[in-house]
C-alpha cells in the first residue's frame, strides 16, 4: 500500500528523518512511537506531501505522491486542528466534505452512523463551532472526517491524546472493526504504549530521525518498547 | 468546487470575530474605491482635451504613447503598495481529493476581480474612443486599448509572483523606483527618451494586431509562471529560509529604564525583528523617509512666504508612518500569545504602555532621520518638528483607540505561502481620516492667522497630549482590561 524509498528529510544542516526503506501492505495496523522531535509528525507530512522530502519518495499503490494527486482520494488523515474548517459548525464541515468527496446524503449518514457511540451526542446538531469545541471533541470530528469517504488508509497523528477514557475505547474498537471490514491500512503515532501494542500489528520506533526497530511480533512488542522507554 | 469555496469564505468572514470591524472597512474601503475610479474616469474622459490644451503635440496618440511607459512603471509601484496576495488557508483543504492546480487557478482568477484590473480602462478607454477611433479606426482603437490592458494585466501577474517570490524585500522595489527615477531623469535632461523608446510598440498596435497578439501571449506566460511558482510551493513549508540576523537582534539598554512597559517594549522590538511580516512595517518607515522627496522637490509647492498645506501630510507621513501602520493592528501582532499577558501580574498595562514607548521611540528616530529635510528650507523643519509632537501627543492615541475596536486576530508564524498577508491598501486607507485631524486644526488657523500660527497649534496640541499622556494612556489601557475577555477570546477561537 504505502512504499518509502530513501526518504531523507534535512532541515539546514540537521537531519530530521532518514528512512531508507519501509513498506506497509494493505490492511496492516503502523503504529509509530518515539519521543518528541523524533519525526513522527514529519514523516506523516511528507507521506501526504505536506512537506517536501529532500531526498526519496513515498509511494502510495505505486504513484508517487509528490508528482500526482489521485492517492488523495484514497487516503483519509487527521494530523492536527488545522486540517479543520474551524469556523464551520460539524455538521457543516461534514457536508462540505461530502461535496469535495462527492457523496450522496445516505454515504454521509451511514458513515457518520459509525461514529455515533465515539460522538456521545456532543457534536452532531448542536449549533457551535468547530472552533469553540473541546479539544477532545475537535479530534473526534476530525478523525470521523479522516475515515470519510471509504479511504484505504488511514493516517492519525495522537488519536488518543485529549480524549477521555471511555472515547479512547471505543476509538480503539472503531479502529479495528473498520480494519476488520474494510480492509483500512491504518498508520498511528501515539505516546500512549498500551493503546498502540494493543490494536497495532506491527510497531516502528523512531529516534532522531531514523527508524531504529520494528517491532512485529506482537507477544514481545510490549516489553521491547517499555525496555526502550524505561518504564519499569 | 469553486462554488464550495466560495461559500467556504462566505462563512469565514461572515463568522470571524472581528466581522463588524472587517465590514466598516469594506464598506469604507468600497466608497473610496468607488470615488477614486469615479475620479479616474472623469481624468479619462478630459485626457484628450488635457493633452491638446497643454502641450497641443502634432498627434495626441503618438504624445500618449511616448508616455504610457510611465503609466506601467508608476503602475509598478502603485500595484507593490495597493495589490494584495491571495490568502488562502491551504492546511484545511491539502489532505483532500481536491486538486491543487483547482486550488492556486480559483486563487490566481479571485486576485484578479479587483479594481485594479479595470483602472486603465477607465483611464484610456475614453481616450481610445473619442480620440483613437476618429484619427485612426475604432478597430486601431481597439487594438490599442487591448494592448494598454493586455500590458496592464501581465504587471498584474508578474506583481503576484514578485511579491510572493521576495516576500515584500524592501530592496527590490527600491531598485525599481531608482529605476523609474533614472528613466524620469534621464528623459527631463534628454540623455535617453525611454518614453520614446517604448512608444513605438503602441503606436505599432495602431496599424496592425501583432502587439496585441504578442501581449497576449506574453499574459498568458506571466500567468503561468506565477502558477508554477504557487503550484510548486503549495506546501506547508515556510517559503524561504528564515534569514539570521533577526536572530540576535540588539537589547536597548535604554527601554529597561522605564520598568515593566520598557522590558515590554523591547519584547515587541524582538517580535518586530523576527517576523517577516512586522519588518515589512519597519522598511516601510525608511520607504516614507524618501517621501518628502517627492513633495519638497516639486516647485509646484514652493511658495515665497508660508507652508504649502500638503506639507502637514508629509510631516505626519514622516514621522507617523509607523504609528500608523504598525499601531492599527495594535493587539493583533500579539494575538498568539495574548494569553501570556493576561496571566501575567499586570501584564496587559504593562503591554499597553510598552507599545507606546516603542512607538514613541521609532517616531523619534523617524524625526532625527527626516533632519536632513531642513536642505530644503527651514519651514520643513518647523513642520516636521509640529507634526512630530502632534503624532506623539494625539494621533498616537487615536489610532490605538481605533485599533482596539474589535482587534483581529494574526498568526505571525505562518509562514507558508499564501499565509503572508503583506502590506495592502487596507492598511493605507485607514489612514486617511486620521490624517484628517490635523488639518481640521491647522487649516482654520492657517487661514484666519497665519501659516506657523497653524504649526504652533498643532505643536502645542501635541505637547498638551504629552503632558497629558498618563491620563490619555490610560483610557486604552483600560479600554483593554475591560475587555480582555472578549479580545482574549476572539484570539483563541480564530488562530
Amino acid at each position: 500500500m504505502i512504499k518509502i524509498e530513501k526518504l531523507k528529510k534535512i532541515y539546514k544542516d540537521v537531519t530530521v528523518l532518514d528512512i531508507p526503506q519501509l513498506t506497509i501492505p494493505k490492511s496492516e495496523c503502523f503504529g509509530l512511537v518515539g519521543n518528541n522531535g523524533a519525526g513522527k509528525t514529519t514523516f506523516f507530512r511528507i507521506i501526504l506531501d505536506m512537506v517536501r522530502a529532500t531526498e526519496g519518495q513515498v509511494l502510495i499503490d505505486d504513484e508517487d505522491v509528490s508528482k500526482t494527486e489521485q492517492w488523495k482520494s484514497k487516503v483519509g488523515a487527521y494530523l492536527d486542528e488545522h486540517m479543520l474548517l474551524p469556523y464551520l459548525t460539524p455538521d457543516e464541515y461534514f457536508d462540505a466534505l461530502k461535496k469535495i468527496y462527492s457523496l450522496s446524503n445516505q454515504d454521509l449518514e451511514v458513515h457518520l452512523d459509525k461514529f455515533k457511540e465515539l460522538f456521545n451526542d456532543e457534536i452532531l446538531g448542536k449549533k457551535k463551532y468547530i472552533r469553540d469545541l473541546s479539544k477532545g471533541n475537535s479530534k473526534k470530528v476530525g478523525i470521523a472526517a479522516a475515515m470519510l469517504g471509504h479511504p484505504e488508509a488511514v493516517l492519525l497523528d495522537e488519536p488518543f491524546e485529549n480524549l477521555d477514557p471511555s472515547s479512547q475505547i471505543r476509538l480503539k474498537k472503531l479502529i479495528l472493526e473498520e480494519k476488520a471490514t474494510n480492509m483500512v491500512t491504518f498508520l498511528i503515532s501515539s505516546h500512549d504504549l498500551n493503546h498502540v501494542t494493543e490494536i497495532c500489528d506491527r510497531i516502528v520506533l523512531l529516534e532522531k530521525g531514523l527508524a531504529i526497530k520494528d517491532l512485529q511480533e506482537k507477544t514481545t512488542m510490549s516489553s521491547e518498547l517499555n525496555a526502550y522507554f524505561n518504564v519499569f | 468546487m469553486i462554488k464550495t469555496f466560495i461559500q467556504l469564505e462566505l462563512l469565514k468572514r461572515l463568522r470571524s470575530t472581528s466581522f463588524a470591524r472587517s465590514l466598516a472597512i469594506g464598506i469604507f474601503l468600497a466608497f473610496l474605491g468607488l470615488l477614486v475610479l469615479a475620479y479616474l474616469l472623469l481624468m479619462g474622459l478630459a485626457l484628450n482635451y488635457l493633452i491638446s490644451e497643454f502641450f497641443s503635440p502634432a498627434d495626441n496618440t503618438v504624445f500618449l504613447n511616448s508616455y504610457l511607459v510611465f503609466f506601467f512603471l508608476f503602475e509598478i509601484i502603485y500595484r507593490y503598495f495597493i495589490q494584495q496576495l491571495p490568502v488562502f488557508s491551504l492546511e484545511h483543504f491539502l489532505h483532500l481529493p481536491v486538486a491543487k492546480s483547482g486550488i492556486i487557478h480559483y486563487l490566481l482568477v479571485s486576485s484578479f476581480i479587483s479594481p485594479l484590473t479595470i483602472l486603465p480602462l477607465l483611464l484610456f478607454g475614453p481616450f481610445a474612443i473619442m480620440e483613437i477611433a476618429e484619427v485612426y479606426g475604432s478597430v486601431s482603437a481597439g487594438v490599442w486599448l487591448g494592448s494598454v490592458l493586455l500590458t496592464s494585466w501581465t504587471i498584474h501577474w508578474v506583481m503576484l509572483w514578485f511579491k510572493q517570490r521576495f516576500e515584500d524585500s524592501f530592496v527590490v522595489i527600491l531598485v525599481i523606483f531608482c529605476l523609474l527615477l533614472l528613466g524620469s531623469g534621464s528623459t527631463y535632461l534628454g540623455w535617453l527618451d525611454i518614453g520614446a523608446f517604448f512608444e513605438p510598440i503602441f503606436t505599432f498596435a495602431l496599424e496592425s494586431a501583432v502587439p496585441v497578439v504578442l501581449l497576449s501571449m506574453v499574459m498568458v506566460l506571466s500567468y503561468f509562471l506565477c502558477f508554477a511558482f504557487y503550484r510548486q510551493n503549495a506546501y506547508l513549508e515556510k517559503l524561504s529560509e528564515e534569514d539570521q540576523f533577526a536572530l540576535n537582534s540588539t537589547n536597548f539598554g535604554i527601554l529597561s529604564k522605564f520598568g515593566l512597559a520598557g522590558e515590554m517594549a523591547s519584547l515587541e522590538w524582538k517580535l518586530i525583528l523576527r517576523h517577516k511580516k512586522s519588518r515589512t512595517y519597519l522598511t516601510i518607515c525608511l520607504f516614507f523617509l524618501l517621501y518628502g522627496l517627492i513633495f519638497y522637490t516639486n516647485p509646484m509647492y514652493q511658495t515665497v512666504d508660508g507652508i504649502a498645506n500638503i506639507y502637514i501630510f508629509v510631516g505626519i507621513f514622516v514621522t507617523g508612518i509607523f504609528i500608523l501602520q504598525y499601531g492599527q493592528l495594535f493587539l493583533s501582532w500579539n494575538s498568539s500569545m495574548f494569553d501570556f499577558f493576561i496571566f501575567q501580574r499586570k501584564g496587559l498595562e504593562a503591554l499597553v504602555k510598552g507599545k507606546y514607548l516603542l512607538f514613541m521611540g521609532i517616531s523619534l528616530a523617524c524625526f532625527l532621520l527626516s533632519l536632513p529635510y531642513v536642505f530644503f528650507g527651514w519651514e520643513v523643519l518647523w513642520v516636521h518638528l509640529a507634526t512630530f509632537l502632534f503624532n506623539l501627543g494625539i494621533t498616537i492615541h487615536l489610532v490605538i483607540y481605533f485599533a482596539l475596536w474589535k482587534p483581529k486576530p494574526m498568526d505571525l508564524n505562518k509562514g507558508a505561502i499564501f499565509n503572508y498577508e503583506g502590506v495592502g491598501i487596507a492598511q493605507f486607507l485607514m489612514i486617511i481620516p486620521i490624517l484628517g485631524i490635523p488639518y481640521l486644526i491647522y487649516l482654520p488657523i492657517s487661514i484666519l492667522v497665519s501659516d506657523y500660527a497653524g504649526l504652533l497649534a498643532l505643536a502645542l496640541l501635541g505637547l498638551g497630549g504629552l503632558i497629558a499622556f498618563p491620563k490619555l494612556s490610560d483610557i486604552s489601557v483600560k479600554k483593554v482590561l475591560r475587555n480582555r475577555y472578549e479580545i482574549s477570546s476572539s484570539f483563541r477561537q480564530e488562530l
